[in-house]
């Protein structure tokens, strides 16, 4: 499903990637562990071209990530960054925001869908009036992942997407992504709450070796 | 009725009166004779020489060299636009040129053709003067244009690159920026337009007025100006993110970051 073939990275002289392998199937759950500032933030980067590897290639569904794929790409996996920056606007905006992108026509961004989410991960209808920018981090993650789902991609790549929540939310989120079999996910966090699920791999990126 | 004359002795009893803010900097420590001075010193000798130049452009009024002299205001319009915002010039100098003259041309065209009917459209007393004020108008907007466009994608960059992760195209991941710096740019022309005559007496009809014009001309004239300074204005904005888009930004349809000075 992707694949990583001897990447090379740096930024600004500091070498984060030096002949990177790594290939995740599709239904795979991967987590990716080792510490922060490895670069964790950067593999999804590469992915979905936002940064381009010094050498090496990254392959999606046996396609070379290029200039001209990426952007069929970025329609199919479903990428939730670190301190999710989402949004202009209300809530409410943002979502029609996303949802009038040419690529997203056709699908279910209907209010009736949006509540069924909303429940789901525990989150008032009403916040849907309320500014992103108001809104605690917890539930701006719940927003993207919520987004995610209107999306309907089968793809995931999470960056740290429990950090924000709470003890009980966590190991549901965790389990809503690691336990669906048709999804292929690749988790960078440090919670345990993702381990906990039996499918699970675990590669490190620091020694760039499996470890389960 | 004809315009008094101020003669030199006159004039250096305008120099006079910069001895207020001398005073004031100097006593409130503003820091600011040193540019002050060069500042009016500068217009003063560069507009001495304009004078001279525009004397014999009048008395010349070869369309040629009405075009030549117009191209060169807009050259350093250009220079001044991008060397005010963070942007390097090298990269970006040709298209933001290219925007600027099909501005500035179409519609000093326009209103010479159509609107005053000049039997010689590149008559030097209205293109050049025209066109100085189309550009010295628009400029200000221009720059603020194209430098907040570019900076807040800059600033905001992992929001705009999750727009693309969430499948938008690169048109509809800039669309929010390109809204937000073309009124951003605007909007003082607009206020500008809705104070006009009651706040401020403008610089074109303050001039057709002390030229001996009756005051009902002057206000043609002055709202003729005003509008093609919104139309020029938001015809340059637009062109210059537009035309600057392939070159600040990678076929990946991510921000170039040597595109910066800073």
């Amino acid at each position: 499903m992707i694949k990583f073939d001897k990447i090379s990275l740096s930024f600004d002289g500091k070498e984060i990637f030096s002949g990177l392998d790594l290939e995740v199937g599709a239904g795979e759950k991967v987590v990716l562990s080792g510490r922060s500032g490895i670069g964790k933030s950067s593999l999804f980067g590469l992915v979905l071209g936002f940064v381009e590897p010094d050498s090496g290639s990254v392959f999606f569904e046996g396609v070379r990530v290029d200039e001209k794929s990426v952007w069929d790409l970025r329609r199919t996996v479903s990428y939730i960054d670190q301190d999710v920056s989402a949004g202009y606007g209300k809530v409410s905006d943002w979502l029609s925001f996303v949802s009038d992108f040419k690529a997203n026509q056709g699908l279910d961004f209907g209010t009736e869908r949006i509540f069924e989410l909303m429940d789901l991960f525990g989150m008032k209808h009403e916040l849907l009036d309320k500014s992103v920018s108001e809104l605690s981090g917890g539930e701006r993650q719940r927003i993207a992942i919520i987004v995610s789902q209107l999306l309907n991609r089968k793809v995931y790549l999470l960056d740290e997407v429990t950090s924000a929540l709470d003890k009980v939310l966590k190991p549901k989120v965790a389990a809503f992504f690691m336990e669906n079999p048709d999804w292929t996910v690749i988790s960078v966090s440090h919670d345990p709450v993702w381990l906990e699920s039996g499918n699970v791999k675990v590669f490190d990126l620091e020694a760039m070796e499996w470890k389960r | 009725m004809e315009t008094i004359d101020i003669s030199i002795f006159s004039l250096s009893l305008v120099f006079l009166l910069l001895i207020i803010p001398v005073l004031m900097s100097s006593v409130y420590k503003l820091n600011m004779i040193k540019s002050m001075v060069y500042s009016v010193a500068r217009m003063s000798v560069q507009l001495f020489l304009i004078g001279i130049f525009l004397k014999y452009l009048f008395l010349w009024n070869n369309a040629l060299i009405n075009i030549a002299w117009l191209f060169v205001m807009i050259l350093v319009a250009v220079f001044s636009a991008i060397g005010s915002s963070s942007i390097k010039t090298g990269k970006v100098l040709l298209p933001v040129l290219i925007s600027f003259s099909a501005a500035t041309f179409i519609i000093l065209l326009y209103l010479n053709i159509f609107v005053i009917r000049l039997d010689r459209i590149f008559d030097a007393r209205y293109l050049i003067v025209l066109g100085g004020m189309l550009l010295g108008n628009s400029l200000r907007g221009n720059i603020v244009g194209i430098d907040s466009f570019y900076k807040n994608i800059r600033k905001d960059s992992k929001r705009y690159l999750y727009s693309l992760s969430l499948g938008a195209s690169q048109h509809e991941a800039y669309l929010p920026y390109l809204r937000e710096s073309v009124q951003l740019a605007l909007k003082p022309t607009i206020a500008a337009m809705a104070t006009m005559g009651i706040v401020a007496l403008p610089g074109m009809m303050t001039g057709t007025i002390l030229g001996g014009a009756d005051p009902q001309l002057a206000i043609k004239y002055q709202i003729m100006i005003m509008i093609a300074i919104l139309v020029s204005t938001i015809i340059s904005v637009l062109l210059n993110i537009i035309m600057t888009l392939k070159v600040c930004f990678t076929k990946y349809g991510t921000l170039r970051n040597d595109i910066f000075t800073k």
